[in-house]
């Protein structure tokens, strides 16, 4: 059966593949260099298109539930709408904070185009259900953001950046391959379905290449996720960075780290039948308790951050270690890529803002910065406030259901507890850093004067600002809205 | 499994260990980019080794995907080693110190 021209991957390629082609040939036929703006607005209106598109598909209940199978390489189905909206708004945060960051640098038109493309790969690999589909999509995610990652050819901390997150980004997809090539060898099969139909039927003899399969996947995909054995590169990698590249790298690729994840490990972890939750709620306190520890330690904001988004990586974890005991669990997990793709992407891009207009990074030079820069300052304390999981916002109700589906599954398995435990005293020690941030922010300082702030970043911190009370305050719409596109993990389990 | 085919994955698991120790131990960044390329070029051996002997050929397929997404991915990483090379003359990723970690 082919997929139909209609469905919600193929349209959004022909949008943002057009949209990102036509950039540069306008940019080529104009002759002079032109204004960042105008490219910026053709992207931004290509991905406003497509997110319209994703949902106006889902309104008219015109995609699958979550199908997480099927006999082709694209599936139009709810699970992958739900990624496909997170990293489409992501992706619209960065090109909008992109506006100002990009005013005065050179070939504007080649940034926006390349954000262009590594959506589409993103948005891809959400839908995929082919190995090769999804080692491609993987790829045309990854190569653009290497170039981002190094834009400012001048700075050589953006050089370097580059550099480390493009040989750990070739490892992890040499890495992928090799996983693909193996589950290839013993199921004879790249469809997702099938290889996975293929792992629960795998002969004793085999089981070792099959759960070697699975290993290199996670520590594929592990990369991008910013798992801890695997998170090296990230902290360099996001502070060396143009600021507004570093959001989409944070709330973006790494997201469809998970989806891909999701799509292929967990289905088939499940499927070989292995004791890998454990193993999995291992890293994700590992992931949490050291993404956390270290950022308390550091000085430069981004970087900060940096290690702030390696622990909600652990806290993302636990809901999928424990889907096999929870219903909860996988659910949970999904609610809180959505939240964190927003509240980190928003705090990201505030910073761009604060960088682009004052120039500062380091947490010693904030001081004051409530009264220069209100508005920005209200939607970083804002995105902090829930990345720590303060009541009427956005976080603290998947940070509720992720320590819940923990208690809940308490009865099935010993360790559940101590992973509530965990995220709980963690999610108190972010608390002081990012309230260390606020202090400095509100209550140092002398009386400065107010700085004017850029349009675009003062747009996307109402957009991200009213996203988060939103939910907070109502969040039963969008819990509902989880629920419908997780996958059953029963379908699977053998 | 036949015994040609052993040889193949015996080849390409040497491959895999050849360039996780390239990987580990130079710290030239064209070097590493030669490792990286190995562990492609060995899944790439792997993959048309187990389409020879399947009724289909779904893998020699992957693999000429995978040779094409290779070459560009070193089109990029020479592209950044060059512009690395431009500022520090050399390419030691030991050497890059601008950020700490």
């Amino acid at each position: 059966m082919m997929i139909e021209l209609t469905s919600t991957p193929i349209i959004i390629m022909v949008i943002l593949g057009i949209a990102g082609m036509i950039i540069p040939v306008i940019n080529v036929v104009r002759k002079e260099q032109g204004s960042s703006t105008f490219y910026g607005l053709i992207a931004f209106g290509a991905l406003l298109l497509s997110l319209g598109y994703v949902i106006y598909r889902f309104y008219t209940d015109s995609v699958a539930d979550a199908a997480i199978f099927s006999s082709d390489v694209l599936v139009d189905d709810g699970f992958g709408s739900f990624f496909a909206i997170a990293m489409l708004i992501v992706s619209i945060m960065a090109v909008a904070g992109s506006f100002n960051y990009m005013r005065d640098k050179s070939n504007p038109a080649i940034y926006f185009s390349l954000i262009l493309l590594s959506s589409i790969g993103m948005v891809l690999i959400a839908f995929s259900t082919d190995l090769v589909m999804l080692f491609v999509a993987w790829e045309l995610m990854s190569i653009p953001t290497y170039i981002l990652a190094g834009y400012n050819k001048k700075d050589p901390s953006s050089n370097e950046a580059a550099i480390k997150y493009f040989l750990f980004g070739a490892l992890s997809s040499g890495i992928i391959i090799y996983g693909i090539s193996l589950a290839y060898g013993i199921t004879g099969s790249t469809n997702i379905g099938d290889v996975i139909y293929g792992f629960s039927n795998l002969s004793p003899d085999m089981l070792p290449i099959g759960l070697l399969a699975v290993g290199m996947f996670i520590a594929g995909f592990g990369f991008k996720m910013g798992l801890v054995p695997f998170h090296m590169w990230l902290p360099d990698t996001y502070e060396g960075a143009p600021t507004p590249i570093t959001a989409l790298l944070a709330a973006g690729t790494k997201k469809a780290g998970f989806a891909a994840a999701l799509r292929v490990v967990i289905m088939g972890a499940a499927a070989l039948n292995l004791d890998w939750t454990l193993a999995l709620g291992v890293i994700a306190i590992m992931t949490m308790t050291i993404g956390n520890i270290a950022a308390i330690m550091q000085k430069n904001l981004t970087r900060m951050l940096a290690y702030s988004s390696i622990g909600h990586a652990g806290y993302i974890l636990i809901g999928i270690s424990l889907a096999p005991f929870s219903g909860l669990g996988l659910q949970a997990s999904l609610f809180h890529i959505l939240n964190h793709a927003v509240m980190k992407g928003a705090a990201f891009i505030a910073i761009a803002g604060i960088v682009t207009t004052l120039g500062i990074v380091h947490l010693d030079k904030i001081k004051g910065l409530g009264r220069k820069m209100p508005i920005t300052a209200f939607g970083l304390v804002i995105s902090l406030l829930a990345l720590a999981g303060v009541p009427p916002l956005n976080g603290f109700w998947s940070k509720l259901m992720l320590f819940g589906s923990a208690i809940d599954a308490t009865s099935v398995v010993w360790w559940a507890p101590w992973l509530a435990i965990a995220g709980v005293l963690n999610s108190a020690l972010s608390l002081a850093y990012y309230g260390w941030i606020i202090r400095k922010m509100y209550f140092e300082g002398e009386t400065e004067k107010r700085v004017k702030e850029p349009a675009s970043i003062v747009g996307v911190m109402i957009f991200s600002v009213i996203f988060m009370v939103t939910i907070g305050v109502y969040p039963e719409p969008i819990i509902q809205f989880v629920e419908m596109i997780t996958p059953s993990m029963t379908a699977v389990m053998p | 499994m036949s015994n040609e085919l052993i040889e193949f994955v015996l080849v390409s698991v040497a491959l895999l260990g050849i360039g996780i120790y390239g990987l580990a131990v130079k710290r030239n960044a064209i070097r590493m980019l030669f490792a990286v390329e190995i562990i492609v070029n060995a899944a790439n051996l792997n993959l048309v080794a187990f389409a020879r002997f399947m009724p289909h050929s779904g893998g020699q397929t992957l693999a000429l995907f995978s040779i094409a997404i290779a070459a560009a991915e070193v089109a990029v990483g020479l592209a950044l080693i060059i512009v690395a090379y431009r500022m520090y003359k050399n390419i030691d990723i030991a050497d890059f110190r601008s950020l700490k970690g």
